[in-house]
């Protein structure tokens, strides 16, 4: 995203972040405030949106019925992708839109989907699973930016997780075919009432320290990402255990360097995916007095 | 313009509204039905005929506003000024704007206007204050004045038929703005005043107010600390001294060292108007010293002043002020209607809008249409029962 900035205004950011009072108050640690907002689409199976300072973006999660993939008759399927809607800003037009939703798509992938054999995915493979090799649940998350003031790989890793936990899976009833040879059967419960939740507490949240002259920021601004040098984005789960890693901008980074900011990238995440929780569980209770 | 968001709890969205409700009935009579989202009706007298503004639409014999925002009535024509509007500029209006080009013989300037500015050549002051024809020599060193990105203050000079618009910035205390930030916030939250330019120095810090939304807070450039303390408020001696003023982007005003200290007092400036802002709340030296100090006397940090909380707390206030004017504003009603009684035989349409700080000096007086000079005299003159 192009953000024009004056010499001056270079300057004073640069200054802010060397004595730890950014421009709008926050020290070089501190997010912002964000609110999440769940099953606000109505078709999908869950949805949930975050407004994180001018940043917004909507996760939603699609379950379909599918095959499992080859080779790995007891997994279901996940895929990821981002969308940078153009009619949201006008700097999303034309090939800026589409190489940055590429760079935010291919970096959730990196963490949320694990290695080519499933393992280590947000979400446990095996409990999308039906009938083995033949029937597991594909799970379509699409990310869409409505506005962005920054940080966006963060924003959309937040309304993932939150997505997934508000993600309702129907009942699937099998009649027949859990033999091997035969075609399996099914009927999909339509009753609202059954359905099942997703195992949602090791899915991780993405916190990028921006690299800002000598220092490095969590949450930067559109303002600071424009003047950033490099840039790493770090998943981390509650376990503390990162999960996917992905360094932007040209700049090469000393592994001092890096190893500090993995470590406070864990320092931060761990409050993050506290006030994450917090903030999807009392967003569902609101959905639920207002039902 | 960029909208931000404030988490809200529950309770605080109920906290929100409750205020929000107490400021509406604070306003009170007409003007709490003032303000009109698209498709509602607006009241009108239609025996006596209307002239239909901008902003609103005839629809079966009703008028209808087409726009989200303030009925305003000046005579028989009757408007709507939209709340979210890009900046109407008006000759000799002050206005912070960004540099977007350099072209031939002139700068383009993004003010928040349907259109770039323009800032010509001949419309700046030269350094050392020569006057003298521009040459082809300075033309090529444009950018050694204002580049690409330059954040600068100036003047509206004239407004074009087709919408165009020219800036100057031949005084001193127009140019490049540096040591500060750029708070954007709607332009119809500033009011245009005597002064745009203030200092405040009980905390060190300027700030100037572009009727564009366009807001600067900076550091007071060292230049112009030495001269007569420059008080908030307007006064003859402020308008002296500020043209003496040197203008910041000299090149020792780029040297200022900022503290940790003076950057906090920035940084909660700054974050006063973005919550005045989101708020909408009238951008003026007082409001935002008032925030300011209400976020130190409830002592959070700069960071809190953008949290749901604070905006909350700050709708409150502002609620509590405007109720205790209440009575007074109640008083202000019942003239209202008294001289519109007795306007209705002349078929005239009369309102008096008085503002009242809490002191009791009148702050604004605004009158549509014919009242005697005597009657509105009474009003601004003291001629009111005072509140208390």
């Amino acid at each position: 995203m192009v953000v024009g900035l004056s010499a001056a205004e270079k300057n004073y950011i640069a200054g802010g972040i060397a004595v730890d009072l950014r421009s709008d108050g926050r020290g070089r640690h501190h997010f912002r405030e964000f609110s999440i907002d769940t099953s606000v689409v109505p078709q999908a199976n869950g949805s949930a949106r975050i407004c994180l300072g001018g940043t917004d973006v909507v996760a939603s999660v699609k379950a379909e019925l599918s095959t499992p993939p080859s080779g790995r008759p007891n997994h279901g399927k996940m895929e990821i992708n981002v969308e940078c809607s153009p009619t949201a800003a006008p700097e999303f037009e034309g090939r800026g839109g589409e190489e940055l939703s590429m760079d935010l798509s291919r970096a959730l992938q990196r963490s949320f989907l694990g290695g080519a054999s499933g393992a280590g995915a947000a979400i446990d493979l095996a409990s999308l699973s039906i009938v083995e090799g033949k029937l597991c649940w594909m799970l379509y998350i699409d990310g869409l930016v409505l506005s962005s003031d920054g940080n966006l790989l963060d924003a959309l890793s937040i309304a993932m997780k939150a997505a997934l936990s508000n993600c309702g899976l129907p009942k699937v009833d099998i009649i027949s075919g859990t033999s091997p040879e035969e075609e399996p059967d099914y009927e999909l419960s339509g009753n609202p009432e059954e359905f099942s939740r997703l195992e949602t507490s090791l899915v991780p949240v993405i916190v990028t320290l921006t690299k800002v002259g000598k220092h490095y920021i969590v949450d930067a601004t559109a303002e600071e990402e424009s003047q950033m040098t490099a840039a790493v984005s770090v998943a981390v789960n509650k376990k503390g255990s990162v999960c996917g890693l992905t360094k932007r901008g040209g700049t090469g980074l000393d592994t001092s360097v890096l190893l500090d900011m993995i470590s406070v990238a864990k320092r931060v995440s761990q409050s993050l995916l506290s006030t994450v929780d917090s903030e999807i569980l009392a967003s569902e209770t609101r959905h639920n007095e207002e039902l | 313009m960029k909208r931000t968001h404030f988490r809200l709890s529950p309770s605080q969205k109920q906290r929100l509204s409750q205020a929000q409700e107490r400021c509406r009935a604070a306003a009170g009579g007409f003007q709490a039905s003032a303000f009109v989202n698209v498709g509602d009706t607006i009241p009108v007298d239609y025996d006596n005929g209307f002239l239909r503004g901008h902003g609103t639409q005839l629809v079966e014999g009703q008028l209808l506003a087409t726009v989200c925002g303030v009925v305003e009535r000046v005579n028989k024509l009757i408007s709507v000024r939209p709340l979210r509007a890009r900046y109407n500029p008006e000759t000799g209006d002050v206005v912070v704007g960004r540099i977007t080009e350099v072209a031939p013989k002139r700068w383009k300037v993004d003010v928040n206007s349907r259109q770039d500015a323009q800032l010509l050549l001949s419309a700046v002051n030269l350094p050392g204050g020569i006057q003298r024809r521009r040459t082809a020599t300075d033309e090529l060193n444009m950018r050694d004045l204002f580049t690409e990105n330059d954040v600068i203050s100036a003047e509206v000079q004239t407004l074009h038929q087709d919408g165009s618009l020219h800036l100057h910035t031949r005084s001193l205390k127009y140019g490049k703005l540096e040591n500060g930030q750029l708070v954007k916030v709607s332009p119809y939250l500033i009011k245009r005043l005597k002064q745009h330019f203030h200092q405040l120095k009980q905390y060190g810090v300027q700030l100037i107010l572009g009727c564009n939304g366009y807001v600067w807070i900076s550091a007071i450039p060292p230049s112009s600390s030495e001269i007569v303390a420059i008080q908030p408020a307007t006064n003859q001696r402020a308008a002296e001294s500020e043209s003496r003023e040197t203008g910041a982007g000299t090149p020792e005003a780029q040297n200022v060292e900022i503290t940790r200290d003076l950057r906090e007092r920035i940084c909660r400036i700054a974050n006063a108007v973005r919550v005045l802002g989101a708020c909408g709340f009238m951008i003026h030296p007082d409001s935002i010293v008032d925030t300011y100090e209400a976020s130190l006397t409830s002592g959070i940090e700069p960071k809190q002043m953008i949290s749901g909380e604070f905006h909350v707390r700050t709708v409150e206030r502002e609620a509590d002020q405007r109720s205790k004017k209440g009575s007074f504003k109640g008083s202000a009603r019942h003239l209202y209607k008294a001289v519109a009684a007795r306007g209705d035989d002349q078929h005239h349409q009369v309102y008096v809008q008085v503002s009242i700080s809490r002191s009791g000096s009148t702050r604004e007086l605004c009158i549509n249409g014919p009242v005697t000079s005597s009657s509105a005299d009474r009003h601004s003159a003291g001629g009111w029962p005072h509140p208390t």
